[in-house]
């Protein structure tokens, strides 16, 4: 099947920084991706470029099959939310999405009809005819969004989606990135939440300071990063399994953990040693298994220290 | 061009269903009709006085100068500040009477005395005292019936015909009126300098408004981030394109409409001038040739475009209004220029100062519409100046172009010029 999204070797500097280093990822059609990485790695400068907003310096990108660049006229099938929100103040609501539907060539009688199909379903159908201003900073945002989205786009992409929501919109947020999901599309999305990155994706790309550190399917992410920290509990805990935890390091330092311990394995130690060990003790071993590492760990592991944001004013040297 | 199209609706519609353009419409021409009509039907200083006059002077001379005073003064006078006079006569010494016309004055009942002393005949000096002694009018009024009564006196103690003298000695009045193309025609020099004055304000106001207006819907955009997600959709250009058709649109309406009330006006010049009682002839100055018409709106089409180009690339390359109005004075310059100027450009409107700031691009639409409004303009300069002018706004925006482009997508702080410079060579 034919990706949704392939970015190759794509990179972005601007005066003395760079912004995005050949970056290359492929996002699968029909499926939730997450771009991830700390403030200033590089996402919103990936998707602006994606966006044809700003040029590339090198690489390939292709967009829903074609290059944006090349053939802006492609982007009409993409519904694109910008990291910081705006919407024309003045305008009424409808007319407001209306205008966005318009660019993207929608007849303006049938986007006059979908968005109050939206606005209704958003439970701002109150709000059409009033001036956006006149709304509160969330409900201009679910405008916003419905301007997004109500050309019913292929692809959406959103930067930073979940920033300044609150809770229950947040909810909106994601039964519509999911319902859109459930009906073919695809949805890119950047967060530096891994969290709900973890929730939501089902492959996501994990980059910093311009580089890209890993992507893929989440669950293959998780198991190829399963890290060597492991779970012992006994029950009842005897005085002999203690004393084994306080005088055993061949393996590493056991540290109290919940009702047991938790490891931190030597990379040379060997797990079935300890089980063998294990088995000798007068206790009972209820759980002994190595722990799934959380995206938001993986993350830690991999970029450890280099997270330290490296935010420029960027220009868009188009 | 859909999206172009869409752009042109969002900036028109916007515009013309607001408050602030129907206000402007309507309260424009009123703002003119109330400078034009207000002074004529007041008159700064006119109306009645009453005045005593307190006459020592010899016997006939205080009668006299009653008499010119309260006489009616003949109909048709150019005069806006026509004053007209009610006056009694007191023979007692002045110092008998003066404490009670200065009570009369203090309480209102009168406006002023006039005393002419015994000597006046010999000495050409007489005094008046009044709340106001500033009102050119009044005075001059006072002044020509006393010397006219003095003069006679004078001139009947010399033996001659005071009337007869009056007659030798009569002031002769030029009257004005316009040559054009299609032969002599009515309208005083006053209609033809307000012509000149109205059609370069207008132009000048129309432009700056509405360049204003593009200046703040980019920066909406931009600060707004909005543009990132239209610039996602089209080219920078066409919507730079959308947008100054769209507010220039809106300007082109408004004038429309302005255009067709002087029209109506003009075509009931009769009936209005004898309602609001202004003089016959004052509005003479809305007939207004087709041609000067077309020639004014052909400047200002273009000079808009001008300016809007100019103002969208401002727009682009600052971050907020504050930061707008810095540099904004550079942009209006130019645009001022003939309006500091416009005494000189419609009182020799083919002089060389007029002739020379109509054809630089950037005078050339305030200065063009005061001269083709005042006078026959040669048709070469004005084919000139337009030509010329069309160059310079195909090459204004192709630079503003490219600036907006960049400028539109920036973030942080505002670019210094060397920085300018580069977005001219990336974009």
């Amino acid at each position: 099947m034919n990706e949704a999204l392939t970015l190759d070797g794509v990179a972005k500097r601007f005066s003395g920084h760079t912004a995005v280093d050949d970056l290359s990822l492929a996002v699968p059609p029909g499926t939730i991706y997450g771009i991830l990485g700390p403030n200033g790695a590089g996402k919103s400068t990936t998707l602006r470029m994606v966006m044809n907003i700003i040029a590339r310096d090198a690489g390939r990108i292709s967009l829903l099959g074609a290059d944006p660049a090349a053939d802006p006229k492609i982007l009409r099938r993409v519904g694109f939310l910008p990291e910081e929100r705006g919407v024309y103040r003045k305008m009424k609501v409808t007319d407001v999405i209306v205008f966005f539907a318009e660019l993207k060539g929608v007849d303006r009688r049938k986007a006059r009809a979908d968005a109050g199909g939206w606005l209704e379903r958003i439970e701002l159908g109150d709000w059409r005819d009033a001036k956006v201003e006149t709304l509160s900073k969330g409900m201009q945002q679910k405008v916003q969004f419905i301007a997004t989205v109500i050309h019913d786009p292929d692809l959406l992409i959103l930067d930073e989606p979940q920033s300044g929501l609150d809770p229950v919109n947040q909810e909106v947020l994601r039964d519509t990135m999911l319902a859109a999901r459930d009906r073919g599309k695809t949805v890119i999305f950047s967060t530096h939440n891994m969290e709900q990155a973890e929730q939501l994706c089902e492959s996501v790309c994990i980059i910093a300071q311009g580089r890209k550190i890993l992507d893929g399917r989440v669950r293959d992410v998780k198991r190829e990063n399963v890290g060597n920290r492991w779970q012992l509990e006994f029950d009842p805990a005897t005085e002999a399994a203690r004393s084994f935890v306080a005088r055993e390091t061949r393996f590493g330092a056991f540290t109290p953990h919940g009702e047991g311990w938790r490891l931190e394995m030597e990379p040379a130690a060997d797990p079935r040693e300890l089980l063998r060990a294990l088995a000798g003790l007068d206790a009972t071993v209820v759980r002994f298994g190595r722990e799934q590492n959380s995206l938001h760990e993986i993350f830690i592991d991999r970029v450890g220290g280099n997270v330290t944001p490296n935010r420029r004013p960027e220009v868009a040297h188009g | 061009m859909d999206e172009v199209m869409a752009v042109f609706r969002r900036e028109f519609l916007e515009r013309v269903r607001s408050k602030a353009f129907l206000l402007g419409t309507i309260l424009f021409p009123v703002f003119i009709a109330a400078i034009t009509i207000l002074p004529a039907r007041m008159g700064s200083g006119g109306g009645t006085r009453h005045l005593v006059v307190v006459d020592q002077a010899p016997a006939g001379v205080g009668q006299a100068v009653v008499q010119l005073l309260t006489a009616p003064q003949p109909a048709g006078t150019d005069d806006d500040d026509r004053v007209t006079f009610t006056a009694e006569r007191v023979a007692q010494p002045l110092a008998q009477v003066k404490a009670g016309l200065i009570g009369r004055v203090q309480r209102k009942e009168i406006d002023g005395y006039l005393y002419l002393p015994p000597d006046v005949v010999q000495t050409s000096k007489a005094e008046y005292r009044a709340r106001n002694v500033a009102n050119f009018a009044v005075l001059s009024a006072v002044q020509r019936a006393a010397t006219q009564a003095v003069q006679a006196a004078r001139l009947q103690a010399a033996g001659l015909d005071g009337a007869r003298v009056a007659a030798l000695v009569k002031r002769v009045e030029v009257g004005t009126g316009r040559i054009t193309e299609k032969g002599e025609e009515g309208g005083s020099a006053f209609s033809t300098f307000f012509l000149g004055y109205i059609a370069g304000f207008l132009v000048y106001l129309m432009i700056l408004l509405y360049g204003m207006n593009v200046l703040r819907s980019v920066l909406e955009e931009k600060t707004n981030k909005i543009a990132e997600v239209i610039v996602s959709s089209m080219k920078a250009s066409h919507l730079m394109l959308g947008k100054i058709l769209g507010v220039g649109a809106v300007a082109l309406l408004q004038v429309a409409i302005w255009v067709g009330m002087i029209g109506f006006t003009g075509s009931r010049s009769g009936s209005l001038t004898a309602r609001f009682g202004l003089p016959p002839g004052a509005l003479d100055v809305v007939h207004v040739p087709l041609g000067t018409v077309l020639a004014v709106l052909a400047f200002f089409v273009l000079g808009f475009f001008l300016y809007a180009a100019m103002y969208a690339a401002l727009g682009a390359a600052v971050n907020s209004e504050q930061e707008a109005q810095q540099f904004q004075m550079v942009v209006m310059m130019p645009l001022i220029i003939p309006m500091v100027m416009v005494g000189r450009i419609v009182s020799d409107p083919l002089g060389p100062v007029a002739t020379v700031l109509g054809l630089i691009p950037f005078t050339a639409p305030v200065t063009m519409a005061m001269r083709v409004s005042s006078v026959p303009v040669p048709a070469a300069q004005v084919v000139g100046s337009l030509v010329l002018l069309a160059a310079t706004v195909l090459a204004v925006a192709w630079v503003a172009g490219k600036i907006y482009r960049v400028g539109i997508l920036s973030t942080g702080k505002k670019p210094t010029l060397r920085e300018l410079g580069q977005w001219l060579r990336m974009a």
